[in-house]
């Protein structure tokens, strides 16, 4: 396999300019939506099978009372434990060999359970061609020597793309570097490898607490229960099984109780 | 910010008649193995049952799918610990199954009989899968109620067997099958089904506790508390109790179980997705 690619977004650099949510929309052909009013500017209010890339507009009171903005571009995390992947029965959603998560077109059936499986919710269904779509990390562009098109049209760099390692070093200096500045809630989130869902390879620089953004604070496999329930469900089959056993048993008596 | 995946009525009437196909078959293989010659009844109408069923399912899934034949992408795929995955490959094997207990519940010939009954043995496994792999396949999804049942799956299993025996139930009464022929011991079998599912349930809401708002208390609470644990469970079980014998009332019950059994998926799936 590859090196690991990743992307990291760093939220205290965005300036909700929306570069990175328009290159996107114009490199893969994403039809115009309907907007919508969410209360602030942002637009859409989530994910949608036209919107991979989305700016979030966070309204945090200040102890001053008024307002700060708090920016995020947000995105697929393309996680190291990807739920989607998971769930996914047909196999068309895969690890690219450079370690991030794709759906393959052509495969999917449309089913939806990775909708359901995600623990952002970011894959979204899409009505004309009854399949799922999601962020693609750029597959054509990442194969072909460039970057994804939010990180190469971001002015701020709020978007960087790289080898993992690289990136996680670079985040976590940018981050000390802000403490210092006084930004005391400065955070990885999905940074460490060992950390939920075995690291996530599109990383953020968050600058309050993961809820703030709408984020989990620790995700977690929503398959890890499987072989659990799946017990469980023998555990009744055995029950049920036996119960009728019991009422249909000959006891030797002929048929007298029928 | 979780999405849900949409599903709609098509998925909960699959929910459903998997449930009652699992349930029909493991009940008329037990009655085939284990009962009398009384029991043929109810046995042949098991097998017999479990079969249009199971072909319901399929089209009900494949429907869903909107372009039928990416049905077949999922049978390109086996992924072991993956509900959908297996439950594609379980639903086909269990046609199968069902269809060879059907046909061979024909057959008079002692050696068809045995080897149905020994068929019919494996593919109550298959049955059982059936009735309880939809429940696990929304366990283990990202989404809250959902996600947080460790119990969903072994609920199911106990409502399919209460609403396969209550079909089956129905349908002797529908051919006017005499009182005896099995019939007492199928119902003695769904009573304590039904008396299991009630005790699984309780379990299911004490273990999610809060997190079972959204069938314990708002919009769906009324079909959740009224047309399951009411009119689903508690009062056939007393109807039950109190008039073993009449057999119009075997039938009301079995509606009764049968309609509690649509409005457990209703509420299951629908309440998340709203
Ligand atoms: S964020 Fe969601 S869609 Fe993206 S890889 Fe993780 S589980 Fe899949
Ligand atoms: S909708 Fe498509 S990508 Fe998602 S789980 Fe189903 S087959 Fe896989």
């Amino acid at each position: 396999m590859a090196r690991t690619l990743a992307m990291f977004t760093d939220t205290s650099l965005c300036i909700g300019c929306r570069a990175c949510q328009v290159a996107c929309k114009q490199w893969n052909e994403l039809g115009a939506e309907v907007p919508e009013w969410t209360g602030s500017y942002q637009n859409h209010s989530h994910f949608t099978d036209k919107t991979y890339r989305l700016v979030r507009f966070m309204e945090d009171p200040k102890p001053s009372g008024d307002l700060a903005w708090l920016l995020m571009s947000d995105v697929c995390k393309h996680c190291a434990e990807a739920g989607c992947l998971e769930a996914c029965p047909t196999g068309a959603i895969y690890r690219t060999d450079f370690g991030t998560v794709n759906i393959n077109q052509d495969v999917c059936n449309g089913c939806r359970y990775c909708v359901s499986a995600c623990p952002f919710g970011v894959v979204s269904f899409n009505h004309e061609t009854g399949t799922v779509r999601k962020c693609t990390f750029c597959n054509d562009r990442i194969h072909n020597g460039l970057g994804p098109a939010c990180a190469k049209a971001c002015p701020t760099d709020s978007i960087q793309f790289g080898f993992r390692e690289e990136l996680v070093r670079k985040a976590a200096n940018r981050v000390e570097a802000l403490k210092a500045m006084g930004f005391k809630d400065a955070q990885l989130y999905g940074a460490d490898s060992k950390g939920f869902l075995g690291g996530l390879n599109a990383f953020f620089l968050l600058l309050a607490k993961p809820a703030t953004y709408h984020l989990p604070d620790s995700p977690r496999l929503p398959q890890r229960n499987v072989v659990v329930d799946s017990l469980l469900s023998i555990g009744s089959a055995l029950v049920v099984g036996l119960g009728a056993l019991m009422a249909f048993r000959d006891r030797g008596k002929g048929d007298a109780d029928a | 910010m979780l999405k849900t995946p949409g599903w709609e009525m098509m998925i909960v009437w699959y929910f459903f008649l998997g449930g009652i196909a699992g349930g029909a078959y493991f009940t008329a293989a037990i009655a085939d193995n284990f009962g009398g010659p009384r029991d043929g009844r109810v046995a042949r109408i098991g097998y017999l049952l479990s079969l249009p069923l199971t072909g319901l399912c399929g089209l009900l899934l494949i429907a869903d799918l909107g372009v039928p034949t990416r049905f077949l992408n999922m049978l390109g795929v086996f992924k072991f610990w993956n509900p959908m995955s297996i439950g594609a490959w379980g639903l086909g094997i269990f046609g199968l199954f069902s269809f060879i207990s059907s046909v061979l519940s024909f057959s008079t010939s002692e050696q068809m009989i045995g080897l149905r009954r020994k068929a019919s043995l494996v593919g109550s496994i298959f049955g059982f899968f059936l009735a309880a792999y939809t429940g696990v396949l929304l366990s283990n999804t990202a989404l809250p109620f959902w996600g947080d049942s460790r119990l969903m799956g072994a609920l199911f299993l106990a409502s399919g067997a209460s609403t396969g025996m209550a079909a089956i139930s129905l349908l002797l009464f529908l051919s006017g099958a005499p009182a005896g022929e099995g019939w007492g011991k199928l119902k003695k079998a769904d009573r304590y089904s039904m008396v299991f599912e009630l005790l699984v349930l309780a379990i299911f809401l004490a273990l999610l506790g809060s997190a079972a708002r959204p069938i314990t208390s708002g919009h769906f609470a009324p079909l959740f508390w009224g047309g399951l644990v009411g009119a689903g469970l508690v009062i056939p079980l007393v109807l039950e109790l109190v008039g073993q014998r009449v057999k119009a009332i075997a039938a009301v019950t079995a509606v009764l179980v049968l309609a509690g059994g649509f409005v457990l998926r209703y509420v299951v799936v629908m309440s998340t997705q709203s």
